[in-house]
């Protein structure tokens, strides 16, 4: 069974071994060097490193994207040539480089936490303005790390799949479920559900008949939120098409079909050209960044 | 009357009302006449295809704030997946609680379907939990190029066993590439349905069930037939769960409630529990609606009695 | 040099690519070159100013929320643009500011750009190293946050740009209940709608991409702006190249179709959208090809089938 067949790389040694731990010991301390080296780095040295990294960086993707991938290939196949040798490295690499960047991902929520705990502490600590608040998320946050990991944790074993029923639960478990359920999916959702409050407010403020312009988007509003109420949709379209008695112009004038008319001739083709837009900018944006051709922050 | 008045009725007496409006309707066992999209239509077409046995991926990419819409949605699709047999692999790359979310979800779906008389949907022979992957456009670029790669290493539970990798479960036999499964469906209330359609399209059949929001967003791709269909907010979930109900041109062309030019008779499930968030919701968001309007209406009224007051004023 | 990857999108999509890069790349360089290029006024960022003045007048922060990008892409860089530029102004009048990150990368990265900002303008001492904060990475979490910063600190001036989702709205509703000027920008077309509602000033599409060209005149992003400009000229043009063709052979019986890359003959039929060679051009049907390659001897081989 092919899903059984591991390709072996640099990174497959298995779970908790020795060979592992030390390929973790040595990749950190090379990191941390090349951290301390960069630190010492001359200023001026500074900026052409960003730059060689960064394109190096780019490249793969650039190179994912542009260099033919091998066709129909098996993993027990060798490549024809350097051609399909580098499209071979560079799908083998693909997992590889995706967990780099998840990994890059983790390391700086870290840098995050600090941020958070510096602030909130200090605000603790000085009694600054409204540090109530701040004593409630971070005993929040240590509760939610808390119970979180042990409920992790006690998923691990044997009893794993068992503690989907809840009455095998123990006190981590139902710790995690009142915190993760009780509390933050509901104040989740109380968020979102403010929405709706808001859109009210806006919408009564903002509609107004002040121009033609306002009044044909006021128009367009209607017709889309009245096809979406079935019970007006259905009678307005039942009048019509009794009215029409087989005349395919009137039926045009059903209010599902004008909504759909609008949906996708208007709305679409407006989405579709502010997507192209947004998406050459996009372009530029990430060409100047792998090509270090600006620098970030500018100047005024 | 004072237009201004009316332009500037205040903020809590607008939330008061909106508070009335939706939580009336939900205490009231009403009914709303609903004819089901064509995406949607097709959505449901696309998933009663799908043969017994066979396995779809599923990216369940919402969270508790949204489940107003994509629960619905979810336990629509999932009822259909379940009552027809399909395997499921389930991942995440938008929301680290997305995977507990739909974990519990398929736990209650799951008890819902035995007790209809259904086969359990039993977690790793039916489905599998290949879990949440960091930053989406890294991890769907992953999947699309090699999903044996992006998978390895993930783990779950076979029954009384400690986790093993999910290659080894019957879901994922002989799964190496993103081709290999029949569809893949992406439940979501983030970008994460844009970053599907920019790396995955034309490698397997993609079909979204998105927020209210994302429907114009997500018509744009279905127009394209980068899609094969979607459902779209708390309107989609409804015409899910019409047609659970009533079928497409089913019993009968003739005699069916949900007819469609572009199929062959495609069978619901009547006299089971189609009726969900949707059927429950949605009379509450015709109120809510109907709510909106009148309001614009009576803004654009205090608006246009201000400025006669002013003119008349000013001629005085 | 055969590869999927051609097979896919056609050498057409590649060439495409290609030549807006190419535009991109070569406007750069006329606009370093001193050649003097036009754009057009943005009446979004002409309001910037306008803003930070108003927050000064009022001795109240500056707030910007670089948007929920979930890593550092080019979007979370260009919020970060515009923000330097807002910052060094606020950092000459004295103006404190709050960059509220919904990412822990991004905030990294700004503090680092604000810092460097403080300290070309020679005002390091002014740079409070908790104006840029994190504040969560859970989308509701932070909307809480960042609100009550808005209602707590009191903002005159609020900047929302990048990536907003659903709480574009609870932000601008926010900061609009407390009066504050506010200019956003979401690249997420969904979401502009409701900035345009609540917001003073937005920058739509792709001006958000422009904002930094226009606010800063350097010559790399001028340049960049014009061969988007070019390249957006070139998507009108098969655009309008596309609809003449497809709708041309939609008028058409066609005798052969393309299946697995060759053509067959058919009995006569009308023609469908992929009977154009427009289409065929842009989404080519794919060769059925086998490549022979050595075996590796020390790989089992796989086994057969593989889907349902």
């Amino acid at each position: 069974m092919l899903a059984q067949v591991e390709v072996p790389t640099f990174w497959s040694e298995p779970y908790n071994s020795p060979a592992l731990w030390t390929k973790l010991v040595v990749a950190l301390l090379i990191g941390l060097a090349v951290l301390v080296g960069l630190m010492y780095a001359p200023v001026r040295a500074r900026r052409p490193i960003v730059a060689v990294v960064t394109f190096f960086s780019g490249l793969y993707w650039v190179m994912l994207y542009a260099w033919p991938i091998p066709i129909n290939r098996q993993d027990n196949q060798l490549p024809n040539g350097p051609v399909e040798a580098v499209g071979f490295w560079l799908k083998d690499s693909n997992s590889v480089i995706v967990s780099f960047t998840q990994i890059l991902t983790a390391l700086l929520f870290g840098l995050g936490i600090y941020s958070l705990l510096r602030i909130h502490l200090q605000r603790i600590v000085k009694t600054q303005r409204d540090w109530g608040f701040s004593v409630v998320l971070l005993a929040c946050m240590s509760l939610m790390v808390f119970f979180g990991y042990a409920d992790w944790n006690s998923r691990l074993g044997e009893r794993g799949a068992m503690l989907d029923n809840p009455a095998n639960w123990g006190f981590v478990n139902f710790g995690r479920d009142f915190l993760f359920e009780g509390l933050l999916q509901q104040m989740d959702a109380a968020m979102f559900s403010v929405i709706a409050f808001y859109i009210l407010s806006a919408a009564y403020r903002a509609f107004r008949v002040r121009s033609v312009e306002a009044t044909i988007l006021l128009g367009t509003a209607l017709i889309v939120i009245l096809s979406l109420m079935g019970a007006v949709s259905g009678l307005w379209d039942d009048t019509i098409r009794s009215a029409a008695n087989g005349n395919t112009f009137i039926l045009n004038f059903q209010l599902t079909t004008i909504a759909d008319w609008i949906r996708n001739t208007f709305q679409t083709s407006s989405l579709r050209g502010i997507s192209f837009g947004v998406g050459i900018g996009l372009l530029a944006m990430g060409l100047r960044i792998w090509l270090s051709l600006e620098r970030t922050g500018g100047s005024a | 009357m004072d237009g201004n008045k009316l332009q500037s009725i205040p903020k809590p007496i607008l939330y008061l009302l909106l508070i009335l409006v939706t939580t009336i309707p939900l205490f009231a066992d009403l009914s709303v006449p609903n004819k089901p999209q064509d995406a949607a239509i097709d959505l449901y077409a696309e998933l009663m295809k799908l043969e017994p046995g066979s396995t779809i991926l599923i990216a369940s990419d919402w969270t508790g704030s949204t489940r107003g819409e994509s629960k619905g949605a979810f336990r629509a699709i999932m009822k259909i997946l379940m009552r027809r047999g399909v395997k499921v692999a389930f991942y995440s790359s938008a929301d680290p609680q997305a995977p507990r979310v739909y974990q519990d979800a398929l736990t209650e779906l799951n008890k819902e379907h035995v007790a209809e008389g259904g086969k359990p949907y039993e977690r790793w022979s039916d489905w599998v939990n290949v879990g949440f992957f960091p930053n989406a456009e890294a991890a769907t670029n992953g999947i699309s190029q090699d999903l044996k790669g992006a998978f390895t290493g993930r783990k779950d539970f076979p029954p009384g066993s400690v986790p093993k990798d999910v290659f080894a479960s019957p879901v994922l036999e002989g799964k190496e590439k993103v081709e290999d499964f029949k569809m893949l469906l992406v439940i979501t209330a983030s970008k994460t349905s844009n970053i599907t359609v920019e790396r995955i399209y034309g490698k397997t059949p993609l079909a979204f069930a998105v927020t209210g929001v994302m429907v114009p967003e997500t018509q744009v791709f279905y127009q394209a037939k980068q899609l094969v269909g979607f459902s779209g907010g708390l309107k989609g979930v409804l015409d899910l769960e019409t047609l659970l109900e009533t079928g497409v041109n089913y019993p009968d062309k003739a005699t069916a409630k949900v007819k469609s030019e572009k199929y062959d008779t495609i069978e619901g499930f009547p006299g089971k529990k189609n009726k969900g968030q949707g059927t429950k919701y949605y009379p509450t968001l015709h109120f809510a609606l109907a709510f909106m309007i009148l309001l614009v209406v009576v803004g654009n009224v205090g608006m246009i009695m201000s400025k006669r007051q002013a003119a008349a004023g000013g001629a005085k | 040099m055969a590869g999927e990857q051609y097979l896919d999108t056609g050498w057409f999509g590649m060439l495409v690519t290609l030549l807006l890069a190419v535009f991109i790349l070569v406007n750069i360089r006329r606009a370093k070159g001193g050649k003097d290029l036009f754009i057009r006024r943005i009446a979004g960022l002409n309001a910037i100013d306008e803003a930070i003045g108003r927050a000064t007048e009022m001795g109240r922060p500056v707030l910007m929320v670089p948007g929920l990008s979930d890593t550092v892409n080019a979007i979370a860089v260009q919020a970060i643009n515009i923000f330097a530029y807002v910052s060094r102004i606020a950092a000459r009048f004295a103006n404190p500011i709050l960059i509220c990150c919904y990412n822990a990368a991004v905030y990294t990265l700004a503090q680092e750009v604000i810092r460097d900002v403080y300290q070309q303008e020679g005002l390091a001492d002014r740079y409070d190293q908790d104006s840029v904060r994190f504040v969560s990475d859970r989308q509701f979490a932070f909307a809480a946050g960042v609100s009550g910063l808005i209602l707590r600190e009191q903002t005159a001036a609020t900047f929302f740009m990048g990536e907003f989702y659903a709480e574009s709205l609870i932000f601008a509703e926010t900061a609009n209940s407390i009066g504050s000027i506010q200019v956003a920008s979401s690249t997420e077309a969904t979401q502009t709608p409701f900035f345009i509602a609540a917001c003073d000033y937005v920058l739509i599409g792709d001006e958000f991409y422009a904002a930094s060209a226009y606010l800063t005149r350097q010559p790399v992003l001028v340049g960049s702006l014009i061969g988007q400009d070019w390249g957006k000229m070139m998507i009108m043009v098969l655009l309008t190249l596309g609809t003449i063709v497809n709708s041309f052979t939609l008028t058409r019986e066609v005798t052969s179709e393309k299946v697995d890359g060759v053509f067959n003959t058919i009995p006569a039929r009308k023609a469908k959208l992929d009977d154009s060679p427009f289409n065929q051009l842009i989404k080519p049907s794919k060769p059925k090809i086998t490549v022979e390659r050595p075996i590796d001897p020390t790989k089992a081989a796989p086994a057969a089938g593989g889907g349902n």
